[in-house]
């Protein structure tokens, strides 16, 4: 290594140097805006909690309602009522047949004693006489994943020996509809608060600027560049975005804890073991990284319309 | 070092704060500034730390034209310029320390050097053992010379003051005086605006007029120039 290699890797590492002790003072400075206002701090951060909560509270409600809609799907299945002639034999190859489609995952073949059994059952009571009326050979067919079932409906319906097909999906249909609608409506709050979020902060960042305007203007005036008299505040947004962030998630863990109790409740009662789930891990570093991101975005904004002030 | 060639600032709103300024200030000089309130001194010296940008004419630093800085540039200009106000424009929130650490935060040196470099700072301004106190608790004389301190410690090759000595009695304005003309010495290219007359008088020293936003007069000092400094 010749000498002058030698003072050019020196100076580089000095640059470094100090490039990360400026960074750490910007660090610094920032904590300390938030500490010297501990009151103005905990409020923005509250407000961005309480307006970050609502989206991500309807996104974790739309996700369990998701859920249920995907255990409603696995009923989902095409009942094939079979002509009352046929016999346990008949049924079962006929049921075999069926299951040999490519459009059917799989067909469970009821026999008539079973589903007399399923009926009780079904309505609470201990035997069920029905008397003389007979029960057929009922052929549950599931379509598969991506099949039309409407299609397929009409397709057993021609089959030899088939009395009756029965598909009920209007109300499945229905479900995904409002699912749909109510997935919009969390996408455009979540617009909405994103946007709330990037202006509460840049008024914060705005009114911390105008009671540090005398700073600002000494640390130009000393040969600060726009970056280092900016990155306090960027820092200030960062911090403040995430950490209402990562309150707006605490709040919807405390609202499901709260429901979870009742809930459980209404699904036993539906005889169904189902609880709430909490927001997705991913969604939490999302949210921690979006409104930090905001944050700063909101800052930049504030401080750029400062600087252009003090240097002509 | 610095030279003025026509150099107008017209303020928005249609006040002529300089016109047609012409001047030059060689390296290692040291020169006042004076003129009624109002006849342009601050602005002028504004003009040299890019606090503002002329109107016409053109502002030369170390030969280059700094009307046509970009913003990006203005910082690295300033670190070369010492300024040092009438309003003193500290931190008042802070520890005089940290006022006068502020250049060197600002640079990126290191904490020991800091330390090191404000500590002479200050023992040169006479204020070494006031370095934890608050800007408030200090008196005015204390405060300008905190800003002198604060001016002086990133060793720039340029020093402008505004009115230094401005609301201070008179021992402490010669004291301050004295001062400058000692970092004079070490080599720093020093201008000083002031209507303290009598000051003036005393030290010396070459002196340039501004009446009414024009260059009146530029006397040169009845004292020759300290020696072995280059011009």
């Amino acid at each position: 290594m010749t000498p002058a290699g030698g003072t050019i890797r020196t100076n580089m590492r000095g640059d470094v140097r100090a490039w990360l002790r400026r960074h750490g003072y910007s660090l610094a400075s920032s904590i300390g805006a938030l500490v010297r206002h501990p009151m103005t701090s905990v409020l923005t951060i509250a407000v961005l909690a309480f307006a970050l909560s609502l989206p991500l509270g309807l996104f974790t409600a739309l996700e369990n309602l998701r859920q249920i809609n995907r255990n409603f799907e696995r009923l989902d299945s095409i009942s094939v009522f079979l002509a009352l002639e046929a016999d346990a034999a008949g049924s079962r190859r006929l049921a075999s047949r069926i299951s040999s489609r490519n459009d059917v995952l799989a067909v469970d073949p009821i026999s008539p004693e079973d589903g007399m059994r399923e009926l009780a059952g079904a309505t609470g009571l201990d035997s069920l006489d029905l008397g003389d009326v007979p029960l057929p050979w009922v052929l549950e067919v599931a379509p598969a994943s991506g099949a039309d079932p409407a299609a397929l409906a009409d397709a057993l319906r021609t089959l030899e020996g088939v009395d009756m097909v029965v598909v009920d999906l209007a109300w499945v249909e229905r479900l995904e509809a409002i699912l749909a609608v109510f997935q919009r409506l969390v996408e455009l709050l979540a617009v909405l608060f994103a946007l709330a979020v990037l202006f509460v902060i840049s008024n914060n960042i705005r009114s911390e600027i105008q009671s540090r305007s005398e700073e600002i203007e000494v640390m130009a005036l000393v040969g600060a560049t726009a970056g280092f008299i900016r990155r306090p505040f960027l820092y200030s947004g960062l911090w403040m975005g995430a950490l209402g962030g990562l309150a707006a998630w605490l709040l919807v863990h405390a609202g499901i804890a709260l429901l979870q109790a009742p809930v459980r409740e209404l699904a036993a009662a539906y005889g169904t073991p189902a609880g709430l789930d909490g927001p997705p891990g991913w969604l939490l570093a999302a949210m921690l990284a979006g409104s930090g991101l905001l944050g700063v975005a909101g800052a930049w904004i504030a401080v750029s319309r400062q600087l252009a002030r003090i240097n002509p | 070092m610095i030279v003025f060639e026509h150099v107008a600032k017209r303020y928005p709103g249609g006040v002529q704060a300089l016109s047609d300024v012409n001047f030059e200030l060689a390296r290692g000089e040291m020169a006042f500034l004076t003129g009624h309130s109002g006849a342009g001194k601050s602005t002028l010296l504004r003009l040299i730390a890019l606090l503002e940008r002329p109107s016409r004419g053109q502002v030369l630093f170390e030969g280059r034209n700094i009307g046509r800085l970009s913003r990006r540039q203005i910082p690295r200009l300033r670190r070369r310029v010492g300024v040092i106000f009438q309003d003193h424009k500290l931190l008042t929130d802070r520890k005089v320390l940290d006022n006068v650490a502020l250049p060197l935060l600002i640079a990126g040196h290191p904490w020991g050097e800091i330390r090191r470099r404000v500590r002479a700072a200050l023992d040169l301004v006479g204020l070494l053992d006031k370095e934890n106190m608050p800007i408030p608790a200090l008196s005015g004389g204390e405060q300008q010379r905190v800003g002198i301190a604060r001016a002086m410690v990133g060793k720039p090759p340029v020093l402008l003051a505004d009115e230094p000595t401005g609301n201070l009695d008179p021992e402490l304005s010669a004291e301050l005086m004295r001062l400058f003309v000692t970092l004079n010495e070490l080599g720093t290219t020093v201008l000083i605006a002031t209507h303290d007359l009598e000051l003036i008088k005393r030290l010396g020293r070459r002196t340039l007029k501004l009446q009414k936003g024009r260059m009146v007069d530029d006397r040169a000092g009845e004292r020759a120039r300290p020696e072995g400094t280059a011009s």
